[in-house]
């Protein structure tokens, strides 16, 4: 499961429905989980006083599944949970987390992935006349975009 | 008679866009629901397409106010992928920017706070001393906003001469002693703006996930430089302030009394900077596969960033998390119950950055 010693969170957090693995780097706890019960994790989380920090979105493909991380701090530490949406959609957290509300809102906006039980699932940051995953195709293939430096003056 | 009043998205009080639609029987507020996204920019779109040194300068625009914030904070992400440990001398200058910073912004919120409860004379002081912290920064980076402080592996800029900068720090501290805080609350006119208004319960501000001065002001006590200490906080030693009321006079008197505490941490980074390299590298840094994530403590909260690399020239994914972003919806909570005429100090009392919400 991990190859730090577990101690009481990692096994806690081992023990969510979906949860393949644990890990330490960085800084921060890592959990993967492409099956990984939200829904589950978000009660565990709240059970624990842990908040909701942010969640990233990762486009896998133009319309493909997206990657989703949901990053709980604890203060000391930040646990990010990975897993990744069905058939584009995960359950909402927001009737949970109020912290899930808005980052629902802007993934759906920018990458089209639906949260089905959104209390409130109008756009947020996306104008009227766009469809949602409005910025999908454009960051999927991010990195053979990155330019080499321009500036001699700066390379080595 | 019920009606809905849009403050916004061209705004009386801010010079940002957003909009807070309020709906109110006679002069009460009954419920209120905020719109944002008016001046969205897709900078972590556009950071996908930048490489490793063009990628600082375009995160440093996520915020005119907070710009150093956004770009040490990115550059540490980066640099716990890459394992790049940046020179000790790289750290006190980023502590000192970031601090003063601090004062910058939290200057900038009490100028616009005095202005939104009529008090003219309040705003020029504030002003007057708002102006002294940009010069200082001035004479460090050159600029008055946008440093261009960072780059990954440390700063690009020395403080030359660092004892110099003391005697405006006293003089700056002695007229937030004397004239700021005390009017900010003690005076009458602030007081009956700020006392018992905009309440926010430490459940509510725990439900709600705020972040900053704004938790700190509802009994929260969380500050990223206390709870995971980064650059010299942990060096310079460091006083989280918090007060139990939650209303918008416990907002002011936290970021009063964080003012103080930043010009100390600024003195004692200045007396105490050693000597040493600026860049633990120079040239195109080199960031390998993998990912991170960071948190700060920006001067409305809590800045967290999540980046990933493919080992390319830039990031494959950055994810930007302001403090507004989690701070912002809670206004709703706040200002349920409350005359109308409350609705510009309550917002505003939570420090709102568009610019930095709509990145």
């Amino acid at each position: 499961m991990t190859a730090d010693p577990p101690t009481p969170l990692t096994e806690r957090l081992a023990s969510i429905n979906g949860v393949a693995s644990v890990s330490f780097h960085n800084r921060g706890l890592w959990v993967d989980g492409p099956l990984l019960d939200v829904e589950a994790m978000a009660d565990a989380m709240a059970g624990l006083g842990i908040r909701l920090g942010s969640i990233t979105a990762i486009p896998q493909s133009a319309k493909g599944e997206t990657t989703i991380i949901y990053h709980f701090i604890s203060e000391s530490i930040i646990i990010s949970f990975k897993t990744q949406t069905r058939n584009g959609a995960l359950a909402s957290l927001a009737g949970r987390l109020r912290a899930a509300a808005w980052a629902e809102r802007e993934i759906r906006d920018l990458f089209a992935v639906d949260f089905p039980g959104h209390p409130n699932p109008l756009p947020l940051i996306k104008p009227s006349g766009f469809a949602n995953g409005m910025l999908r195709e454009a960051m999927c293939g991010p990195a053979a975009l990155a330019k080499s430096p321009t500036s001699a003056l700066r390379v080595k | 008679m019920a009606y809905t009043f849009p403050l916004g998205p061209y705004h009386p009080a801010l010079e940002e866009p957003f909009k807070v639609n309020v709906q109110c029987k006679g002069e009460i507020i009954e419920s209120a629901t905020i719109e944002v996204g008016f001046s969205y920019r897709g900078i972590e779109m556009l950071a996908q397409q930048r490489n490793w040194i063009e990628v600082v300068t375009l995160i440093e625009r996520v915020c005119g106010i907070c710009s150093n914030t956004h770009a040490s904070t990115f550059c540490m992400a980066a640099e716990s992928i890459a394992g790049i440990e940046i020179p000790k001398r790289a750290a006190h200058i980023r502590t000192i920017v970031a601090e003063l910073e601090r004062l910058h912004s939290h200057l900038l919120w009490a100028g616009v706070g005095a202005e939104d409860i009529g008090f003219h004379s309040l705003f020029m002081e504030v002003f007057n001393l708002r102006e002294r912290v940009m010069d200082m920064l001035e004479a460090i980076s050159g600029n008055r906003v946008n440093y261009g402080m960072n780059c990954i592996g440390g700063v690009l800029r020395d403080i030359a001469d660092p004892l110099s900068h003391l005697p405006v720090l006293d003089a700056m501290e002695k007229t937030m002693t004397n004239i700021v805080i005390p009017t900010f609350t003690k005076n009458p006119t602030v007081l009956a703006r700020t006392r018992n208004v905009g309440r926010l319960s430490r459940e509510q501000a725990i439900e709600w996930a705020v972040v900053g001065p704004v938790a700190r002001a509802s009994g929260v006590d969380i500050d990223v430089r206390k709870d995971q200490p980064y650059l010299v906080y942990a060096d310079l030693g460091f006083t989280a302030v918090t007060r139990p009321e939650g209303d918008v006079l416990a907002r002011v008197v936290v970021r009063a009394l964080e003012m103080l505490e930043s010009i100390r941490l600024v003195r004692e980074a200045l007396k105490s900077i050693p000597d040493g390299k600026l860049r633990a590298s120079e040239g195109m840094p080199s960031v390998p596969a993998g990912e991170a994530t960071m948190r700060t403590e920006a001067p409305r909260g809590e800045a967290f960033y999540y980046v990933a690399s493919e080992g390319g020239n830039g990031p494959a994914r950055v994810k930007i998390r302001t403090p507004s972003f989690v701070n912002i919806p809670a206004i709703q909570a706040m200002i349920t119950g409350l005359p109308l005429a409350d609705l510009s100090i309550v917002q505003a009392s939570v420090d709102p950055c568009i610019s930095c919400t709509d990145r």
